[in-house]
């Protein structure tokens, strides 16, 4: 009779421990697939959030006089737009920095008062990256307005407003902000730069600190040491309280699977072996009689390492089908803004099904062992 | 066939040692019916174990089919084992979750093929159980279940059939056609070694040993059942 043909026989006979096997893999696959199909969830909701929060670096010239910049917003020097190509060009930049989108600011006069006038280039993230651009991006010859700005010169989406004589298309309306961005006009950088008189020049790079290291952990010297050695002509500014939240955020979402993972696997590891090692005692006396009719040890550990890999691969299918149903039945009330993007990770499956055995084999080994090496002297002899 | 060199086996346990076996030697020839009397705990289960290459006896000697057992590996052991030995114990030790018919073919060391099945259908026909052929150990009366361990046993047709109580849990009536079943086997050519702690096997054997704290003495020879 084949190994397979054996193992599916006993585990018949022992539903009752097939089922507590299969049952407690099928429970640590949902698990683990809860924790993945959430943690995904979490990850791109947090990323929504920070989006939502906007830039926490600024990279301006080195001679930028700070009082003015804090006065005005904005830096009163240029850097050449080619800055943005060359800082990317940094070999392991992209471990620090991110989203770097070359901006240029200056007050212009809009309906007879100062606004302050944008310019934004396109964001420029690390190689092989699939990430959405932060801000906005605005074609050519459109505008965002500012509520205030928009208010004082009547315009809604779609109007036609001059700016030094040329005719821009207001894109959007921006809500109230509560900030400066509601005396602000946004434009592509182009646009601005013709504006200004500034072709080719930037005032500030925008970007995400990537490094994700809360204030205590001093993020901003090593901020500065990679800027220093990679854009000496600037200098560095970090939006301390954005930083920091993001850094929890993403520190808490880290500790959530550093604990939670480990924890599954040792679990699961431990009840597979403990209900292993009692099917091996209840099977002494069956083990015995494998060895008297000759069987060797490697067909041994293979009715359990086998039975164990089956009772995986069952447990696989249906702990990714219970974690999954589990993932989509409660998620989208966790996670209301991508609720939409919660969605079945075939990949996931396919995981599952490779590793979960591997993972009850490994699990069901020492005691299988144990069953390798027991003496059939000891179940056989009768006096 | 079987050959015994002053065999020693000795146990260490808690409360001292304890000789298992102490100084057995013998020799069985092929196609020889030998019963081993003794009462519980003499060391007949133990010298059952040393003669089936799975309890490695502390000194001595032993040879079964040409092959010096303790001399060869665990792997070469099983082998032998399962082309050349049969066994049958008093608990029957079938597989719980195997029909009759299969628990008789597990006994067959490769795989197996159609003419294979034949054979062990037929031999559950001689033993009575054609009956109970896809019925699980667990639905059997003892008899049964030791003619389906005998089957088991005989199917492989081996060298020798070494059997450890085998009537023990059986009625007169079933521990008889268990014998008459050993002897038949015998009379086919092969060798049985049949351990037990009554005389039932005697009138089947052509010799009787007595095993007694270990050490084994021979009490007489029969030429009408040689």
């Amino acid at each position: 009779m084949s190994p397979l043909a054996l193992i599916w026989k006993e585990l018949w006979h022992h539903r009752a421990n097939a089922l507590l096997v299969a049952g407690g893999l099928a429970l640590a696959v949902a698990l683990l697939t809860v924790v993945r199909l959430t943690s995904v969830a979490a990850e791109r909701e947090t990323r929504r959030v920070m989006r939502d929060l906007g830039f926490n670096l600024r990279i301006i010239p080195r001679d930028t006089d700070m009082e003015a910049f804090w006065a005005n917003g904005y830096s009163d020097q240029t850097l050449p737009l080619d800055t943005v190509p060359r800082l990317a060009a940094q070999h392991g930049l992209f471990v620090t920095f991110n989203h770097l989108t070359p901006t240029l600011e200056h007050r212009f006069p809009v309906g007879g008062r100062d606004a302050l006038l944008t310019g934004l280039g396109l964001s420029v993230i690390g190689p092989g990256e699939k990430k959405q651009p932060l801000g906005f991006v605005i074609p050519k010859g459109s505008v965002y307005l500012g509520s205030e700005v928009a208010a004082r010169l009547g315009a809604k989406p779609k109007s036609k407003i001059e700016l030094a004589g040329r005719s821009f298309t207001v894109e959007r309306v921006l809500a109230e902000s509560g900030s400066d961005d509601d005396i602000r006009l946004y434009t592509a950088l182009e646009d601005t730069q013709a504006l200004l008189g500034l072709p080719g020049r930037i005032n500030e790079i925008k970007a995400i600190d990537c490094l994700c290291l809360t204030a205590d952990q001093d993020p901003l010297s090593q901020l500065r040491a990679v800027l220093e050695k990679a854009l000496p002509e600037a200098k560095v500014l970090q939006l301390r309280a954005l930083s920091d939240a993001r850094a929890k955020q993403r520190q808490m979402a880290e500790r959530y699977a550093a604990f939670a993972v480990p924890g599954v696997l040792l679990g699961g590891a431990l009840w597979i072996g403990l209900l292993t090692v009692l099917n091996v005692r209840e099977r002494r006396a069956e083990i015995g009689l494998w060895r008297a009719l000759g069987r060797s040890s490697s067909q041994l550990a293979t009715l359990f390492l086998g039975k164990a890999a089956l009772l995986g691969l069952l447990g696989a299918g249906l702990g990714y089908a219970l974690g999954t149903a589990v993932a989509l039945r409660f998620g989208p009330d966790i996670f209301k803004v991508t609720a939409k993007a919660l969605e079945p990770d075939f990949a996931l499956l396919g995981w599952a099904a490779l590793l979960t055995p591997v993972f009850a084999a490994v699990s069901a080994f020492l005691p299988a062992m144990l069953a390798v090496a027991q003496d059939p002297a000891d179940s056989l002899r009768a006096d | 066939m079987i050959t015994c060199e002053q065999v020693n086996r000795t146990f260490h346990g808690p409360g001292g040692e304890v000789r298992g076996l102490s100084e057995v030697s013998f020799t069985v020839a092929r196609g020889e019916f030998v019963a081993v009397q003794g009462a519980s705990g003499s060391g007949k289960s133990t010298l059952l174990l040393t003669l089936g290459g799975m309890l490695r006896p502390s000194s001595g000697r032993v040879v079964v089919n040409g092959h010096e057992f303790y001399r060869l590996s665990a792997a070469e052991r099983g082998r032998v084992r399962a082309e050349g030995i049969g066994f049958v114990f008093q608990l029957f030790h079938l597989v719980p979750y195997l029909t009759v018919l299969d628990n008789v073919l597990a006994g067959l060391p490769g795989s197996v093929d159609s003419t294979a099945r034949k054979r062990a259908a037929a031999l559950v026909d001689e033993f009575g159980l054609s009956a109970r052929a896809a019925h699980s150990p667990a639905t059997l009366s003892a008899g049964e279940r030791q003619r389906t361990a005998l089957a088991r046993a005989i199917l492989k047709q081996p060298a020798v059939i070494l059997a450890d109580e085998p009537t023990g849990s059986l009625d007169p009536e079933n521990a008889a056609a268990v014998f008459r079943h050993l002897a038949a086997y015998q009379q086919r050519g092969g060798t049985v070694m049949v351990v037990t702690h009554g005389q039932d096997a005697a009138p089947f054997a052509s010799r009787t040993f007595r095993l007694a704290q270990g050490q084994l003495a021979e009490l007489n020879a029969s030429p009408t059942a040689r």
